[in-house]
């Protein structure tokens, strides 16, 4: 297989016991340095496929290509350039933080005065120097997870796979593990492939996600490509008036796929919501109609599984609407005190 | 290869550290089996001879303690064997608990070589059942001089030679359960099954050995079936050694070739059954 991708799978296909088909002939590219999301309920074949990707398991059939190097042949190869942060805890509670980096620095075939000092520099970064010496099983879960993250890049890995990392972290540990995460992205460039049920995260921070449903690819595509292929976003206008009617104004406007009309309010279907906002509020004004009010509403990505799939997201799985909302403005809020 | 067999290594010292129950627990096992087991079950063959001669005091002590002077001194030679193999016991279990949280599935994941993985919990494996059978030597001994106790009593002098045939027969033992024991955490996946699987090769091997026997209250059957049994190779060696050779049809060489045999043939199996599951992809 040809191409420049950090990751390349190419019809993936994994059977357990002959029986269970996991992974059905699963193709995507991962660009190198993007934060890439493969994105599905429970059951899907995210972590069969991640597992696959990292070194872990044979595939059925089907190929896959981690930073250049071909998996199945030289696996090995593939786990030195790789990290991997697993869904399950696997901080070793009965060593401490420090001790826990240094075997894995160890397991790296890195020398001890060596790992000591990556060791150092991660406690540092992830915010754990106080609890540097502190067995691991006295860790908040939110630590848990930074310890285990500055575990997966202790030997600097140029591939991080991460494992459904936020699973059963509260809001605010979700959001410091994704500052981390981006800013790790940002200062080193490393490509990132998270699988994750949190449509969410998917949206907020992946540029571009595969979607994965009973083993196969649904779509792959930025969320914003994703949404778009939905038909856009809808924009609702208000007006001064019923009359006179401007839905032949409007729908002139390009990328205008449909428009319903109630009364003085139109329902506007688009490509690009913001952009055809001014381009609306003008036309009308020309043709003598004021604009009260205006929204935009762009489709979620549970619109776009729902799309994909024929079937609804199982919502249970993902956080509440406060959930997000605090964990949003946590990132929001720590990414306006940095700048 | 080295640098990785290291660092695990430390990691499971470091556990082993943390755990000051399972050290009591490891030191207390051994310390009521020759408290009270080795002193409440003091057989006396003796007694029963009417004044008897120094030659019917040696054939009775040849007959039933194989040339050891007491049953205490000839069960603190067995219990070495025996805690070897108790002791033993958890270091599979060990492994499961790892897989259970992740730490297996961690270490997996890093290009740590099969055979630092193994050979890391092996060693911490058995240097623990090694350390307890000098315990139990030294305990034994020192019990020898506590008056109102049992003790060892050894009657040869050690040789350089007969202490290292000692010490070459109680590691071969553990590092022979230990592998096998690794083998079946590493091949297994439930504390349940492991220990019944355990159990399964655990008991029959302990009861058929003359580790904690008197050799002349055995049948016939079950001395022909202990010759060949690893546990009762390594006490020979023992015995042998601790308390002299002429009962004993082949000199302590011999029967560390037989337990050198055994562990060739078990660590051989045991290694080609995990090779398998330790492989690079599964």
């Amino acid at each position: 297989m040809s191409g420049e991708g950090a990751i390349i799978a190419e019809e993936l296909v994994k059977v357990y016991g002959g029986k269970v088909r996991a992974v059905e002939g699963v193709s995507f590219t991962v660009r190198p340095g993007e934060i890439f999301g493969f994105l599905g309920p429970n059951g899907a074949g995210k972590t069969t496929t991640v597992t696959m990707l990292a070194a872990g398991l044979r595939p059925t059939s089907g190929q896959a290509i981690v930073d250049g190097v071909e998996v199945s042949r030289d696996p090995e190869e593939v786990k030195r350039r790789i990290g991997v942060i697993f869904q399950e805890g696997t901080a070793d509670g009965d060593l401490t933080g420090r001790e826990n980096l240094e075997v894995a620095a160890g397991c790296y075939g890195m020398s001890r005065s060596d790992g000591k000092e990556r060791a150092t520099e991660l406690i540092d970064k992830m915010q754990l120097t106080d609890a540097a010496d502190r067995y691991a099983k006295t860790y908040s879960g939110g630590m848990r997870r930074r310890l285990e993250l500055a575990v997966g890049l202790i030997h600097r890995p140029r591939v991080l796979f991460l494992d459904e990392p936020t699973l059963g972290l509260d809001p605010q540990g979700r959001a410091g593990f994704w500052e981390f995460i981006l800013s790790l992205r940002k200062e080193t460039g490393m490509t990132v492939f998270v699988t994750t049920h949190y449509l969410d995260e998917a949206d907020g921070m992946c540029e571009r996600i595969a979607i994965i449903d009973h083993g196969r690819i649904a779509a792959t595509g930025s969320p914003a490509e994703l949404k778009d292929k939905l038909g856009g976003d809808v924009v609702t206008i208000r007006t001064s008036g019923p009359t006179p009617d401007v839905t032949p104004v409007l729908q002139a406007i390009r990328g205008v796929s449909s428009i319903t009309k109630k009364d003085d309010t139109y329902r506007v279907k688009c490509m690009q919501g913001e952009t055809f906002v001014p381009l609306a509020v003008e036309a009308a004004s020309k043709a003598g109609v004021g604009v009260t009010g205006v929204s935009v509403k762009r489709p979620s990505l549970d619109e776009v599984f729902l799309e994909f799939t024929g079937r609804e997201y199982r919502g249970e799985e993902g956080p509440t609407e406060t959930d997000k909302a605090v964990m949003m403005g946590h990132i929001r809020q720590n990414l306006r005190g940095r700048r | 290869m080295l640098t990785e067999l290291v660092a695990l290594t430390r990691r499971e010292f470091l556990k082993l550290a943390r755990n000051p129950q399972a050290i009591f627990t490891s030191l207390l096992f051994p310390l009521v089996y020759l408290l009270l087991f080795g002193n409440g079950f003091n057989l006396n063959p003796l007694a029963e001879l009417q004044n008897p001669t120094q030659a019917q005091i040696s054939a009775a002590l040849d007959f039933y303690f194989r040339g050891a002077p007491n049953y205490y001194s000839y069960f603190s030679a067995g219990m070495v064997g025996f805690v070897v193999v108790t002791s033993t016991l958890f270091i599979g279990a060990n492994v499961i608990f790892d897989k259970l949280f992740g730490i297996f599935k961690r270490t997996r994941g890093t290009p740590a070589p099969s055979a630092a993985v193994f050979g890391s919990r092996l060693i911490a494996g058995a240097a623990q059942p090694i350390a307890l059978a000098f315990l139990v030597l030294g305990l034994a001994l020192l019990f020898a001089h506590i008056p109102g106790l049992n003790g060892l009593h050894v009657t040869q002098s050690i040789t350089p030679l007969g202490a290292g045939e000692v010490l070459a027969a109680i590691v071969l033992l553990a590092l022979m359960f230990a592998t096998l024991f690794l083998t079946f955490g590493i091949l297994l996946d439930v504390p349940q099954t492991y220990f019944a699987a355990v159990n399964l090769l655990n008991l029959p091997v302990l009861l058929t050995s003359d580790a904690l026997y008197p050799w002349g209250t055995m049948p016939g059957w079950l001395q022909t079936i202990s010759q060949y049994n690893p546990i009762s190779l390594c006490v020979n060696v023992l015995r042998e050694t601790f308390f002299g050779s002429a009962v004993y049809p082949y000199p302590p060489a011999i029967y560390l070739g037989g337990l050198l045999a055994w562990a060739a043939v078990l660590i051989g199996i045991a290694l080609l059954l995990v090779r398998r599951a330790l492989r690079p992809l599964e």
